[in-house]
């Protein structure tokens, strides 16, 4: 789907040396992340870490102060996120969903890339069908024709996923999926990113809840403060294990800051 | 209009008398509903007085009603971004001005005349959409200007007065004037309508633009990070709406022979809560042109009725009132208030 050379021995995304600022406030200082083709790379931190911030940025929705991309080992500017979904293949799936509840599902996900005929007539059976092909594909009851507004929040989950499906992105990032969903239906989306992983498809997903991250995800970076502490194979690893990374450099230095107050002599 | 429905399974907050009404008259934004508000208003009107319905009665009707109506189709596509345009009458007053102005006192040929007024508003919408969407003025001052601003000028063209054929000795007649007459026995104020708001409405519906544009009234943030260009289509529905009122003051001056600097007062107001009848939210989103246009038939009917009624026509300000607060309860879906 695009021009770039490939060369698929490499990460199908690496970021080096990303800083992101926001005034005063530094997002980011210094992210050096890898991210393979068809994994399911899952990323915690405390809120504030930049999980978010990086997600934006990978998407092109902010641009980096410094700091480089690769594309499947070839350098590449990430503009803007319509580029970004074209050129890179990358899909984006916000915390707040980014779609309009007064659309139709198929309007919603073919928004901004609509079939058409002689350049610009919509095709708007063409476009419902092929609509209603993904969803039944992702194996949910959701008709193309529904409007958004009227679905659970689980259900609008699964559209938003959906759009990555429609246009067969490789590279879906996903921010806090399972965030504001009933448990029912969080099942739903963790066995959605599942199939996207059997399809071949690579995910880079956020999540403060722990259990889902270890459920699906095959490798986990914890960022602390704007970067990235550890990465972790996610084998045998339990929640204590990922809280104690997330927090435990934190406790560990104010601790030894405590323990250096109690020497006499060092006020 | 199909490409919409609702999901099954109501759920069980929602089966009072007013929601079922409200969904047998179809859900928001369709078109049933302005059509059922029209229909029942010809009943009404049709009992009070049986004039109505005679086939003069209801061509006067359909002319008078023409240039609401194209006021009304530009202001739906502003309104269907979420913005307002309170301008339109001002613009409609001008424009027409500008026209007869350079008709009756520089004896511009007719075309160059209507292109020169058209491009004119265009641009002029535009530039309002410009300070909306790129120095984030709300519209609802922006409009509030031109409002005010345009009513100047249509004060300032000819001193305040109006402009006619007879306003330069030897009189030049409006080349325009052909707006008025009829083609194959239906006036051609009424064919320009109707042509405006069906080429509006397949515009809408079968290409991009109208989700492009009901994105932005729906959830801008998601429109923009789709990748659509929304500053640019704000500036693009200022431009329809101008243009239009530019085209329904050329087509009153038609009409009229004539064109008073307070033409159309009160206009914006009823373009305003034709679309909000039509179904169209306040915040956009969704609803459609034809139903705008329906919005503008029925305040139509409305000041027929009173016309028909003998009642002094101050009576239509508190019948468009009614309207307006009728429009507001259902705009909210099945007549609850929040």
């Amino acid at each position: 789907m695009n021009a770039i050379d490939q060369d698929h021995r490499a990460p199908v995304l690496s970021v080096r040396g990303l800083v992101k600022r926001f005034g005063s406030v530094t997002a980011l200082e210094g992210i050096d992340l890898d991210i393979n083709e068809n994994e399911v790379l899952g990323i915690v931190g405390d809120n504030g870490a930049g999980k978010s911030t990086f997600l934006a940025l990978l998407t092109g929705y902010h641009h980096p102060d410094s700091g480089e991309f690769r594309y499947r080992g070839h350098p590449v500017r990430i503009t803007s996120p319509a580029r970004t979904r074209r050129a890179l293949g990358i899909e984006m799936v916000y915390q707040d969903l980014a779609m309009a509840p007064d659309l139709s599902v198929w309007e919603n996900l073919f928004l901004g890339e609509e079939i058409k005929r002689f350049g610009i007539l919509s095709s708007r059976r063409a476009m419902r069908a092929r609509a209603g092909e993904v969803l039944a594909q992702m194996n949910t009851k959701i008709r193309p024709e529904w409007q958004l507004g009227q679905l659970s929040g689980g259900e609008r989950q699964l559209v938003a996923i959906a759009r990555g499906l429609l246009f067969d992105r490789d590279i879906i990032l996903l921010d806090e999926p399972t965030a504001a969903i009933s448990v029912a239906k969080a099942d739903d989306v963790l066995n959605t990113i599942g199939d996207l992983h059997k399809r071949g498809k690579t995910v880079v997903l956020i999540s403060h809840r722990l259990e889902d991250v270890l459920a699906v995800c095959t490798r986990i970076a914890v960022f602390v403060t704007g970067r990235v502490a550890q990465v972790l194979d996610n084998r045998d690893l339990t929640i204590a294990d990922l809280i104690h990374a997330m927090f435990g450099g934190a406790a560990d230095r104010q601790r030894a800051q405590w323990e250096r107050r109690q020497q006499p002599g060092t006020r | 209009m199909t490409g919409i429905s609702s999901a099954p399974a109501p759920s069980p907050y929602r089966q009072s008398l007013p929601a079922l009404l409200g969904r047998a008259a179809g859900q928001e934004g369709s078109v049933r509903r302005p059509i059922a508000f029209l229909i029942g208003a010809g009943i009404i009107a049709t009992l009070i007085t049986h004039d109505f319905i005679r086939g003069s009665n209801l061509n006067e009707l359909l002319i008078s009603s023409s240039f609401l109506v194209v006021l009304s189709v530009g202001e739906a596509f502003v309104i269907l971004v979420g913005s307002i345009d309170l301008g339109v009458e001002s613009l409609m007053a001008s424009f027409g001005m500008l026209a007869a102005w350079l008709t009756v006192f520089h004896g511009v040929p007719t075309g160059p005349a209507l292109l020169g007024t058209m491009v004119g508003a265009v641009i002029l919408g535009a530039l309002v959409g410009l300070l909306v969407a790129k120095v984030h003025i709300p519209s609802f001052v922006v409009t509030l200007g031109t409002y005010w601003g345009f009513q100047g000028v249509a004060l300032l063209t000819n001193g305040g007065s109006y402009i006619s054929p007879s306003s330069v000795t030897p009189a030049r007649p409006f080349g325009f004037a052909v707006l008025a007459d009829s083609t194959l026995g239906v006036s051609n104020l009424i064919i320009v309508a109707v042509g405006v708001t069906v080429v509006a409405q397949l515009v809408i519906t079968f290409t991009p633009l109208g989700a492009w544009l009901k994105s932005i009234g729906s959830n801008e943030l998601a429109a923009r990070r789709v990748g659509l260009r929304a500053d640019a289509l704000k500036v693009l529905v200022f431009a329809v709406s101008a243009g239009l009122a530019a085209l329904a003051g050329i087509m009153m001056t038609a009409y009229q022979g004539s064109i008073y600097p307070t033409t159309g007062q009160g206009d914006s107001l009823e373009a305003i809560a034709a679309v909000i009848l039509g179904g169209i939210p306040f915040t956009g989103g969704r609803g459609t042109v034809v139903g705008a246009a329906l919005g503008a038939l029925l305040i139509g009917i409305i000041n027929d009725i009173i016309v028909l009624l003998g009642l002094p026509a101050l009576y239509e300000y508190i019948f468009v009132a009614a309207v307006l607060v009728v429009a507001g309860l259902q705009a909210r879906g099945g007549f609850l208030v929040k």
